[in-house]
């Protein structure tokens, strides 16, 4: 409870990328009647507070009317867009929960509104473009990070919320291929339980632990898992709030420092582990970018500026990995962005 | 009864007795129109068909749930486990479909079988073991869901773009007053709510069965020592609610498309609970009636639309606002009906 409460609290952030959209309205008068917006996540988290926060600063400056939702799973993110349409809303950014089995929402969307994807996409929708980075390329750089911690090989265990979205599935995958020094090739996807090994026989990925955004459940995995492998060198935490738990875990079993923690987003609690030494590196998206590019664009989308659609329909926000080297800048660069 | 008077007393009291049962439908049915009135004043989107067909068909799918749930409630019961029943239906309609193949009629035998062995299994814990239904229900809670994923590796489970002609029992839409652009079609849904509630209406309030169940509900002793089988009623409620679970389970996931085994139907119970409860219900057992229900059902999903449409900003109080208007009718229902008693007494005395 009192964890929750900490994460409740805890940060808000901006990341490094100065923003701008294309044609501001500054002021926004209320008489030049803006569109209206939508900026759908696929769960209630911290970073999709963040990334709200970018829609509305967006919202702000372009004189749009946002609307940011946090749907409760699937079916309710299928019922709020249902709803989203018949309101009609003139714009929707979504990071689709399931896009394969979503796509006839997807669709009707495209066709009634304008849909752009963020953070997770859905090539097979009719969505315009996506806005997000390539999470295969970001669990690289994640499992480089943990090929660096452990010098020596070892025992790994991959946290992360839910393995079947497409950002967290094509993450996982990365960080694995990395962590197994194989060719990259984002079409594998490997099983959840069955622990491999790398062909030197250095590394070994004991498995993928899920928690579906539940804490308790995503503590009690990483507590679970130094109880089963006592040899673990290391845990991977791929959502934002898995790190932390990982090191509550290990904090609990007086092993916190000895098991190496590798991190995804940016926590501060992972980002304090980095300075205090207990944590490698963390690899850091930008929410707020995604929130505030997404309003930007579906904005220029409404006026029939096409010309925001890029050749690859693929607005890259790329992901940066943060260590000691520079964790404090980053962080500093943080608390002044987010006025904490 | 009194034995001076037999006939005008219990016509008397049936009645009042009748009164009292419909006030509860026509004090949820208020509360139904008035949410509608303020919403369709706040918002000239809420009346769009488009809309109506959204919350029909939502109405219809947890109708079909609350119809179960209260006859569980009706027998003096509880089933904490709808939605995990929901959930694991959920999972093997696709599961089955698309990853073993199987046929239709197969997979849908299959599920009803297995949602009738469910009910069977939980009635005879209650009957037979005379475990609490509260504690028999919440380890199905627990123990369906966690099969779902354990069966399901945790892996959401869809149709992907197959199964259209299947989906269409729950997507498709009947052009019942033609066709013209923006007319509102009736989902199919609905069709399958008003079947199951016209049976269970009649199930209910006109056969001997909806009686015993009724009696059971009330005084469970003196419905066993009046010879009927309360053993076998009680079996018959859970039967009934977990195959309704099982059906809304599969038209849940025909609508969505997939269902991930970690969230799908997590608190249908308490929906569809809140819905029986709201239309009239006693948790303490003994009353009940079907269309009660429904509208319940429809004050749950016309509030959550209304937030959505008016006040898209407090998504996320959506549960606090549910919360607070299910617990002030639940309260004024009470008040009225005080007062109303009080009142009959009243001029009983005078």
């Amino acid at each position: 409870m009192l964890l929750r409460k900490i994460f409740a609290l805890v940060f808000s952030v901006h990341l490094l990328v100065s923003f701008g959209c294309g044609s501001k309205n500054a002021g926004g008068t209320p008489e030049a009647q803006g569109a209206s917006l939508a900026f759908v996540s696929n769960g209630v988290a911290d970073f999709w507070t963040i990334a709200g926060q970018g829609a509305m600063k967006a919202g702000e400056e372009l004189g749009v009317k946002v609307t940011v939702v946090m749907p409760n799973g699937m079916t309710d993110q299928t019922r709020k867009m249902e709803d989203l349409l018949t309101r009609g809303i003139d714009g929707i950014a979504i990071s689709p929960i399931n896009s394969i089995n979503q796509i006839d929402i997807l669709n009707k969307a495209a066709a009634e509104s304008i849909l752009i994807t963020h953070d997770s996409d859905a090539p097979e929708s009719d969505r315009v473009m996506y806005i997000g980075m390539d999470n295969y390329i970001a669990g690289l750089m994640c499992g480089e990070l943990v090929r660096k911690a452990l010098p020596e090989g070892g025992e790994v265990m991959i946290l992360i919320g839910r393995a079947d979205q497409d950002n967290s599935s094509r993450r996982r995958q990365g960080c694995i291929d990395a962590i197994l020094g194989r060719e990259p090739d984002s079409s594998r996807n490997d099983p959840l339980g069955d622990p491999m090994t790398s062909e030197d026989g250095k590394f070994t990925v004991l498995g993928t632990l899920t928690d579906q955004f539940d804490r308790a459940k995503g503590k009690a995995n990483a507590e679970d898992a130094l109880t089963r492998h006592p040899n673990i060198a290391a845990f991977v935490g791929l959502f934002t709030y898995n790190p932390p738990l990982a090191m509550e875990a290990l904090r609990g079993a007086g092993k916190l420092g000895e098991v190496k923690v590798i991190a995804f987003d940016e926590d501060e609690i992972s980002l304090q582990g980095i300075i205090d030494g207990t944590v490698t590196g963390t690899v850091v998206q930008d929410p707020y970018a995604y929130g505030y590019e997404s309003i930007c664009v579906l904005n220029e989308l409404y006026k029939k500026n096409n010309s925001v659609i890029p050749e690859n329909k693929f607005i890259d926000i790329p992901a940066r990995v943060i260590d000691s080297s520079n964790v404090e800048e980053f962080w500093a660069d943080l608390k002044k962005k987010t006025g904490r | 009864m009194t034995g001076k008077e037999p006939g005008a007393d219990s016509l008397l009291s049936r009645i009042s007795q009748k009164l009292r049962a419909g006030g509860k439908v026509y004090g949820i049915l208020g509360l139904l129109i008035m949410i509608c009135v303020y919403t369709a004043a706040s918002t000239d989107r809420f009346l769009l068909s488009g809309n109506i067909e959204n919350l029909v068909h939502r109405t219809a799918l947890f109708g079909i749930l609350s119809i179960g749930a209260a006859f569980v409630i009706i027998t003096g019961g509880i089933d904490l486990s709808i939605g995990s029943v929901v959930c694991l239906v959920g999972v093997l309609l696709p599961f089955l479909l698309t990853k073993h193949d199987w046929t239709v009629p197969a997979a849908v035998g299959a599920i009803l079988m297995i949602s009738l062995v469910i009910g069977l299994v939980h009635g005879l814990l209650v009957t037979k073991l005379r475990l609490q239904p509260f504690v028999v229900t919440l380890c199905g809670l627990l123990f369906y869901r966690g099969l779902a994923r354990g069966i399901t590796n945790d892996q959401s489970q869809g149709f992907g773009s197959g199964f259209q002609e299947l989906r269409l029992i729950a997507k498709g839409r009947i052009p019942i007053l033609g066709d013209a652009e923006g007319a509102f079609q009736l989902p199919a849904t609905t069709l399958v709510l008003i079947v199951l509630a016209i049976v269970a209406a009649v199930f209910l309030n006109k056969t001997i069965y909806g009686r015993y169940l009724l009696a059971l509900g009330n005084n469970p002793e003196a419905a066993r020592y009046s010879g009927i089988n309360t053993d076998r009623m009680v079996l018959l409620a859970y039967a009934i609610c977990s195959m309704l679970a099982g059906v809304g389970g599969m038209l849940f996931v025909l609508d969505i498309n997939a269902a991930q085994p970690s969230d799908f139907g997590n608190f249908y119970e308490l929906y569809a609970i809140a819905a029986a409860v709201l239309g009239g219900c006693s948790l303490r057992g003994g009353e009940g009636s079907i269309i009660g229900v429904v509208i319940g059902s429809a004050v749950m999903v016309v509030l959550s639309n209304t937030i959505n449409l008016v006040h898209p900003n407090y998504q996320n109080v959506e549960f606090a606002i549910i919360g607070a208007v299910i617990l002030s009718g639940a309260v004024v229902d009470e008040l009225v009906r005080r007062w109303l008693s009080a009142r009959r007494a009243g001029m009983k005395v005078g």
